[in-house]
């Protein structure tokens, strides 16, 4: 494929298949330059894991596909539309990516079922009776139905993480973002989470996960991305990456997590 | 034609209480809705609106609220604007109360967490419905303690309404005691008013905030 014809094909909405795509994204925080000429395609059905050592942008990269960062330099695309291009774009595109926050973010001062149903009825229209029975059925599918009247202060770190996932799927995102979703968490509530990741994987969700937890990476992503001081430097799925990891700053990453 | 200070008196300066209390409400009520537009602006994206809401602020804290009232109230009068003391205390009072409740409240703004609004954005969430369902109600319940306690001190401060001749109970004092010559007394039971009219304010925010330092855990 020429360039020519690649880039018309990113900003055409036509394209089904393509569900993110950077071109040169450059990010700085002041004089600190926390992306360095990311370029990045993911398909949809897609499910991509972003490891690296911290403060090597990964948490960046993920956060500028809905605009929680602006960038300086470059084109983002998301579902065939150009986040860069306006901020008209920017609600479009809020509305259809899900997000999972380290430190969960639920709204403390609302139930469970409120977290839940607040953005489809005032940002998709839904009826209360509509938003509430949505909800009910991922609060189902994510194990905790029963804590629907609740406030996230009464559940554990793990349950609170369920429901923030729960609250993400209720606006039927077409992408879903996890941003270290299990570093908050005591390790024992660590697996009911990536259970709940991993079942979202199964059904086809398209997903960047930023997370540590390298068992899951090699279980479920697709491919494996590796950051380190702002850049990409090696894409490759698990076996590969795993295996043989070609660059010397992948080889020393896997050596120093994988000791124990 | 000197009166001594009987039931009369008292019953005088008691009934005042009721132009103490409609003064502060309306200056509280008026503060209320301008503190919460100043408190918006100052945490607003444009810069326009964040400079004037500062620019208010300074001025009407930089100023004793004396001086404040005696500028509206002579300085409309001077204009050939013919403004009754209640209205002129009203204006005065409202736009201190608008400066000082607007900081207190972008405070309480500013101490809900980013990462509540991070969590709005990436659901698409309006301006509106991120301030309406998610950063305001967190604010207010920081904001109940430290805005009943300011309701106090507005309230103490009508009492210098009565410069302009505006009879509230201190200047109702002022009345029985040229007419009495029994300051000490005279005084003595305008200051217990306030103190009954302020110190149940002062415990029901204490109570508020010992309640919300409490139900405050993450």
């Amino acid at each position: 494929m020429s360039p020519s014809s690649n880039a018309a094909a990113a900003s055409s909405r036509s394209d089904d298949r393509v569900a993110v795509r950077m071109e040169g994204v450059d990010k700085w925080f002041g004089d600190f330059q926390a992306l360095k000429g990311i370029d990045l395609e993911v398909a949809n059905g897609e499910r991509i894991v972003v490891c690296g050592p911290s403060g090597s942008g990964k948490s960046t990269l993920i956060r500028c596909l809905n605009r929680l960062e602006a960038i300086q330099q470059g084109r983002i695309f998301v579902d065939g539309i150009e986040l860069t291009a306006g901020a008209q774009n920017v609600e479009v595109i809020r509305r259809e990516v899900g997000m999972v926050f380290q430190q969960f973010n639920l709204f403390p001062h609302m139930t469970v079922l409120e977290n839940c149903t607040l953005a489809p009825m005032r940002v998709r229209g839904m009826s209360r009776a509509q938003a509430e029975q949505t909800a009910r059925g991922y609060l189902e599918r994510v194990r905790i139905p029963e804590q629907a009247d609740k406030y996230p202060a009464q559940l554990s770190g793990g349950e609170q993480q369920r429901v923030a996932i729960a609250r993400a799927l209720c606006m039927s995102p077409k992408l879903m973002l996890f941003d270290e979703p299990t570093s908050a968490l005591d390790p024992e509530m660590v697996k009911e989470v990536l259970d709940t990741m991993l079942d979202l994987a199964n059904e086809g969700m398209t997903m960047l996960c930023v997370t540590h937890e390298m068992g899951f990476a090699r279980r479920v992503a697709d491919r494996i991305i590796f950051m380190d001081r702002g850049e990409i430097v090696e894409v490759a799925p698990p076996a590969d990456f795993f295996e043989r990891p070609e660059s010397e700053r992948t080889r020393a990453f896997l050596g120093q997590i994988s000791t124990y | 034609m000197l009166r001594s200070f009987g039931w009369n008196e008292i019953w005088f300066i008691v009934t005042a209480i009721q132009w103490t209390l409609i003064l502060s409400a309306i200056a509280f009520g008026g503060g209320a809705l301008g503190g919460l537009l100043i408190a918006l602006s100052r945490v607003s994206r444009t810069s326009v609106l964040r400079h004037a809401a500062q620019g208010f602020i300074r001025v009407f804290q930089g100023t004793p609220l004396l001086l404040q009232l005696f500028v509206i109230f002579f300085g409309l009068n001077a204009f050939g604007i013919v403004v009754q003391p209640l209205t002129a205390a009203s204006i005065a009072l409202t736009l201190h109360a608008s400066a000082f409740l607007g900081e207190i409240w972008r405070g309480c703004i500013e101490a809900v967490p980013k990462s509540q609004s991070e969590a709005s954005w990436s659901m698409g969430l309006s301006y509106r419905d991120r301030m309406r369902y998610v950063v305001l109600p967190q604010a207010a319940r920081i904001g109940v303690a430290p805005t009943v306690g300011f309701l106090v001190q507005l309230l103490k401060e009508t009492s210098l309404a009565s410069i302009i001749g505006f009879v509230e109970i201190t200047r109702a004092g002022q009345i029985i005691s040229n007419v009495t010559f029994e300051p000490f007394k005279v005084f003595s039971l305008v200051a217990a008013l306030y103190f009954v009219l302020c110190w149940p304010l002062t415990l029901l925010a204490r109570r508020m905030e010992r309640r919300f330092a409490l139900s405050g855990r993450s």
